[in-house]
This record gives structure tokens, sequence and C-alpha cells, in this order.
């Protein structure tokens, strides 16, 4: 190695972001990074706080160590955290005493893309928010739009969509149940349920010729209707589900917490669904009950999903069996300027609670478009649910919740 | 002059040579068989681009880590972080010297086999925890302290439960148990109990699953194993598998006779014809005990540390005791 003259050498450009860092830092009047810059893991020892004065109560107790305790980080980049979740987790041993989850790593900006779209092609825009549940995504817009322009879709529209819709749950589910089982180290369900997941995958193909963000629902309607395909392979598919969900409950079935929306909620005994509470699309001329689980943990809210898919195999068949005749689509104008107003639309998504606001202020666009997802009010309730568990149960409690952080982070 | 001390060591170093040299293909055997049992179990197809059938895809994993960048992270514990792989690959390989292959064909034959061969493996935890200290990440420690816990909390049961073979057979080397089994039947008959608690505690003791905390993916990234690189990490991925083999041959020599035939074939045949045969047998039972640890690790999920603990310390102990006792009465009693 040859000596290079340090007025003739190119900066490391990672030394040039430290150099900025700490002039930043001591021109806002924070401590220096440390450790001292140059190391290659400068910064270590700070993993989990975060790199700005403790502003609430509740951040000074997360982030302040007893002795004996230790923050660990898990994730962004953590082998089974559902994505760009990141958990910081306070324990004490293999004793997890708090836990922190940090959102915003898959930030988009949806809310604001669907601002500045017409009303017509917000639908398409909101596909990949929760993108294991992307029929629900498009159907609380749908119905908010609806609302909004005051038109109505036709019924048989009406029956199509609760149909894809609770394909989609199945799906939804059945991936939950394979992730649960995966954080917990059993490999084999995940592949499973990819395997149940593409049939009904295929099948909602079908009826969108998409695969994953169908882009299937219309402002005042759908975008096809049901065609052969679609029904051969619904009468197929619904022959061999049941079996598969008997194979994955032989595979998990022994194994072991609140508050927030959909199954997680019922499965602490909280009979609250919105297609039974504030029934919308055709749910008030089916016949369901609203199952709940009174235990409320992991194995609980398990159960619940296997539950709430043998729920919507039986809403399928309802479905299918009153699905009138006639269009799909009412007429809509490609570009529609609504009075100025504001319309609520919300669905029950296999997460929850998945509901939009949108206001019109008579332009062709949006003025405020806002999206609840139910993940995103879940994974909150960790806190509360983790004191006491283990590191192992992190994993599992957070896979009950089955958030999906595409929605999360909108 | 007497040669015999310098014709039986020249004949150990060749030996320990050759089960070093055995310890990469066996590895590379199993990881194969692994990848290819979980595919079909999984309804995949698993590998089978490389070579034949997919035959060489363990082989170019091995080369593959061979190739791969050596990182040593920089507040890591140099030495110690060097020396990790190195004894956990050792303590795998050099337990191998006991287990006869077939019969004449095993590179140790000494009386206290037994005990050499669980304190050489017992060694395979020093080296996990220093791993896992070492790498100066916190998912490393996580590993290291449970790799610690666990492998020593299980040796307890394990070991309980060999005593009852040993007691039965009246003998520490590895040979003479399989003699004993010759004339007496295979020593699972009389261990029943015996079985299945050295299966389960081997099963921990190797970190293999349901018992894979030390590198459960989901909760702790890959336990001591995060930090490593290259073909560091390439010791520990193989010295796991060469354990699994290992802890399979030492079950089947305990409690199934090692390389003895079961029963329709005869037991054993003369000459070098014998050494083939009993290679056949040893390998077959083996490799089945090796597929029936790849089965389980496709179905059962991962048990959690405080019931890994209370499996260890509430039932497997008190039961290795009862099945002590009970050997030790049959023994007495029948005469054995």
């Amino acid at each position: 190695m040859t000596a290079v003259d340090p007025e003739t050498r190119i900066p490391d450009p990672i030394d040039l972001d430290r150099a900025e860092e700490a002039r930043l830092r001591a021109a806002a009047g924070l401590a220096p990074p440390s450790p001292p810059a140059g190391s290659e893991y400068a910064g270590f020892e700070l993993v989990g706080v975060p790199d700005r004065p403790l502003q609430t109560e509740r951040e000074r107790e997360m982030y302040t160590l007893e002795e004996g305790e230790m923050l660990l980080n898990m994730g962004p980049q953590h082998p089974s955290t559902h994505g760009v979740l990141r958990l910081v987790v306070k324990i004490r041993g293999e004793m997890v005493t708090d836990l922190d989850p940090v959102f915003g790593y898959l930030h988009r900006g949806i809310e604001k893309l669907c601002e500045n779209a017409t009303y017509t092609t917000v639908l398409t825009y909101v596909d990949p928010m929760d993108y294991l549940a992307s029929m629900h995504n498009e159907h609380a817009p749908a119905i908010a739009f609806e609302k909004l322009f005051g038109i109505q879709a036709p019924r048989r529209a009406e029956y199509i969509r609760a149909l894809v819709v609770e394909l989609n749950r199945v799906f939804s589910h059945g991936l939950m149940i394979g992730f649960l089982a995966l954080d917990m180290g059993g490999l084999t369900p995940i592949l499973y349920a990819f395997i149940n997941r593409d049939d009904v995958v295929e099948l909602l193909a079908a009826i969108s010729g998409q695969r994953m963000l169908f882009n299937f629902f219309r402002v005042g309607g759908v975008n096809w209707d049901v065609n052969d395909e679609f029904l051969s392979r619904l009468g197929t598919w619904h022959g061999t589900v049941m079996k598969s969900i008997g194979d994955n409950e032989k595979l998990i079935t022994e194994n072991e917490m609140y508050g927030v929306t959909g199954p997680n909620l019922r499965a602490s005994g909280v009979p609250f669904d919105v297609r039974k509470a504030h029934p919308y699309s055709i749910y008030d001329e089916l016949e369901f009950d609203v199952i709940t689980q009174q235990s409320g943990d992991v194995y609980a809210r398990y159960l619940q999903r296997i539950d709430e898919i043998k729920q919507s195999l039986h809403l399928i068949d309802q479905i299918m069996d009153k699905m009138p005749h006639g269009p799909v689509q009412a007429q809509v104008p490609g570009i529609i300027r609504p009075k100025p107003g504001r319309a609520y639309g919300a669905v029950e998504s296999p997460r929850g609670l998945y509901s939009v606001y949108a206001i019109s202020d008579g332009g062709p666009t949006p003025y405020r478009f806002r999206m609840r997802d139910p993940s995103f009010i879940s994974l909150q309730v960790m806190p509360l649910l983790m004191p006491g568990h283990l590191i192992a149960d992190t994993m599992a409690i957070m896979a009950s919740l089955d958030p999906v952080m595409g929605g999360v982070d909108k | 002059m007497d040669f015999s001390l310098l014709l039986g060591l020249g004949r150990f170093v060749l030996a320990t040579t050759l089960l070093l040299l055995l310890t990469i293909p066996t590895a590379f055997v199993v990881i194969q068989l692994e990848l290819k049992v979980i595919a079909l179990m999984q309804l995949r197809l698993g590998p089978n681009r490389v070579g034949p059938r997919g035959l060489f895809q363990s082989t170019i994993h091995g080369f593959k880590v061979l190739a791969k960048e050596d990182t040593v992270p920089d507040q890591a514990d140099r030495a110690t972080f060097t020396l990790a792989p190195w004894m956990v690959y050792m303590a795998a390989a050099m337990s191998m010297l006991v287990i006869p292959f077939a019969p004449g064909f095993v590179a140790a034959d000494f009386n206290i086999g037994v005990v050499y061969f669980f304190a050489i493996l017992g060694l395979s935890v020093v080296g996990l925890l220093v791993a896992g200290w070492s790498s100066y990440n916190k998912y490393s420690l996580l590993g290291g302290l449970r790799s610690a816990a666990q492998m020593v909390s299980y040796e307890i049961p394990l070991t309980l439960s060999v005593v009852g073979v040993v007691i039965l057979t009246g003998s520490l080397n590895f040979s003479q148990i399989i003699a004993h089994q010759l004339s007496h039947g295979w020593n699972v008959w009389w261990q029943l109990l015996g079985f299945p608690i050295f299966f389960i505690a081997a099963t921990a003791e190797i970190n293999r699953a349901p018992f894979d905390l030390v590198e459960a993916d989901s909760e702790i990234v890959a336990g001591p194993f995060t930090e490593y690189s290259g073909m560091r990490f390439g010791f520990f991925f193989f010295a796991e598998y060469v354990a699994l083999f290992i802890m399979s041959a030492i079950l089947v020599t305990l409690f199934f006779g090692g390389y003895l035939a079961p029963w329709p074939f005869p037991a054993q045949l003369g000459g070098f014809i014998g050494i083939l045969y009993g290679l056949l047998w040893f390998f077959a039972k083996t490799y089945f005990f090796i597929f029936v640890a790849i089965w389980m690790r496709t179905t059962l999920p991962r048990i959690r540390v405080d019931q890994l603990m209370g499996v260890a310390w509430k039932v497997l102990l008190p039961l290795s005791l009862i099945n002590l006792f009970l050997t030790a009465i049959a023994v007495v009693a029948f005469k054995l």
C-alpha cells in the first residue's frame, strides 16, 4: 500500500456523512454521535434510542433502562417482522419488559397521491396499501365515492363485490395462519398457505385479470362480470379448500392476548363486525353470525381466522345462490365534479375496520382523502400486550395481530 | 524393536485424518438430503439444477461459502471470534473418532469411548458461547446464552439415559456395546424409556428443530452465527450437520445395534464383505434417523425457551432417573 496524500485523497462519502451529521447535531444542540465517528459501527450503542431529545412521558418510560435491562432493536431488517416494521424491545434476559413499535419505513404518501388523482382513478392507488386485501381497499373508497356522487351500483355488482371480498378474506386469513406458524418456527404451513392462496388468487385473476393488485372495483360497479372460467374454478376450489383447511388445522393446533377491530377484537370476545354493525353492500341480505373467541390470546386469534374462513365460504355459497342477473356497472362519467361534501365508507377488511373518509371541494380530485387502516391501530396495542412475555412471544403475538406494513405506513 | 506403538500411532493419525476428511462429504450428503426431503414435504421441487437431479446443490453451497467475503465486526474480539467456529467444528468432527462404522472399522477403539464422546461433544457449547460473546451483537449474545442454557441442561438427561445402556451392557466401549447387542438383542428393547429420552435430549443437544432456539431465525436472526460470514459461517453450518450425523450414528450404536443387521438378515458376516455389509446397515439406520430429524423439522414449530428448560428439568431428568433405577433393577433381577 502506498501512502495517499491527504490533500488529494477523495474522501469516503460515509466520512462526509458523519462529519455532516456531527455538524448538524452540534447546530441543533444535540449530543455528538457515539461511538466516535471513524469506527465502522458508529452509532452502534445508540441503536434503538431515538436520536433526538425524548419528548413524551411514554418515551422517557420506554427508553430509560434499569439495571439489567437492554434495548433490542428488531427490524426494520429482521427475518420475521412482516415487512419493514421496527420493534424496539426492552428486555431483561429473555423477558420483554416494554416494547415500542416504530412505523413509517414503508410510507409512500398514498393519501396525498389520491388527493391528486381524479375520483375514478383513486381506486387504482389504494390497491397496494394493504396488499393482502386489495379488494377491501377498493371497496371502502368505492362506497364513499358512490355516496358522494349520489349514485348506486347495480345489485349484481354488489353481489360480485361481496363475493370477491369474501374470497380475498379467505386467502388473507389463510396466509396469516401460515405466517403465524412460520414465526413460531413451523416451516411448512406457510408453503401450504401459499399453495391455497394461489388457488384463490387464480380465481380472482380469472375475474379481474390481476393476481395481486386486482384493480377490480369501479365507482358505481365492478370492472367485469363473472365469467365461465371464474365459475368453473370456483366450483373446483370449493371442493378442495375445506380439505386444505383441515390439513392446516392438523399441522398447527397446539400453541399460545386487544383491543382493536376485526378478528383481533373478536378473538377477545367483543362481537363487533362492520358487516353486521353497519351493513354495507348486500351484507344485510346474507345470513351470518359474528364469530367470537373468549380467551383473546394468540391461539384464540388463530382459531378466529379458521372460523372466519369457514364463515366466508358459507357467505360465498349464499352469494352464488342469490346473485341476480343484470349489469355490473352503473353509467359513470370519466371525470366527475361532485358537489362539495363529505362521505365515509367503511368495510370489514381481513384485519378489521378499514374505512375511507373523502371530502370534496367541488373539484375533480378529492380535497382530502383519509384512510383508516386496521393494522396501524392493532400494532399499537403491542406495548400493552408484551410486558412479561418472552422474546419468542414477541413474534408470535405480532404475527397473530396480522399486520401488513403496506397498510400501516400507507 | 517394538513397532506396535508406532504402528498404532500411525493408524490413529491416518484414521483421524480420514475421518476429518469424511466430515465434509457427510455434511454435503446430509444437507442435500435435508434440502430435498423438506422440499418434498412442502410440496416443492427442491434443488434440481446443479448436477444430475440437483445432486450437487449442497456441494456448490459448500464451495460458495469459501468464495464469500470474510467479515469481522469492528468491535468484535478478533481472536475468539476467529477461534469459535473452529472449536465448534472440531468438537463435532473429533467425536466421530469413536464411532464403529463396521466390525473393526473404528478409528479409536478405546475403553472409555462413551465418556470421550460426550465430553468432546459437550465442548461445542463453549464454541457457541464464545461466538455469541465475541461477536459484539445483541442477537449473538442472546443466542450464545441460549445455547449455553440449553445444551448444559440437556446434557444431563442425555448422559443419564446413556448410563442406562452402560449398566445394561457393562461397558463404556462402543464396540463392546455392539457386541453385547449381538448376543442380547438391540438395547432399545431393554431401554424403552431410555431411548425416547436420549432421542429428545440428543435433538436438543444438537440444536435441531423443535429445539432450534439457538438460531431461531424469527426471533434472534441467526443466534451466535449472526455476524459470521464466508468460511467461518460454513464451519458452523457444517458442524451442525456433522453433529446431526454423529448423533444419529451414536443413537444407532447405543440402541439399534450399530452395524448389526436387523432380524431376518444374518446379523454379521465375516471377512471384507462383512465390513461392507456392516457399513451398509450402519449408514441405512443412521440416515433413517437423520430423515426422522428432518421430518420433525418440517412438522413441528419451535418450542419456547421457558418450555424448553421445563422439559429438561421437570420431565426428562426425573424420567431418566427412573429409567436408570429400573435398568439397574432389571440387570440385577434378570442377570443380564
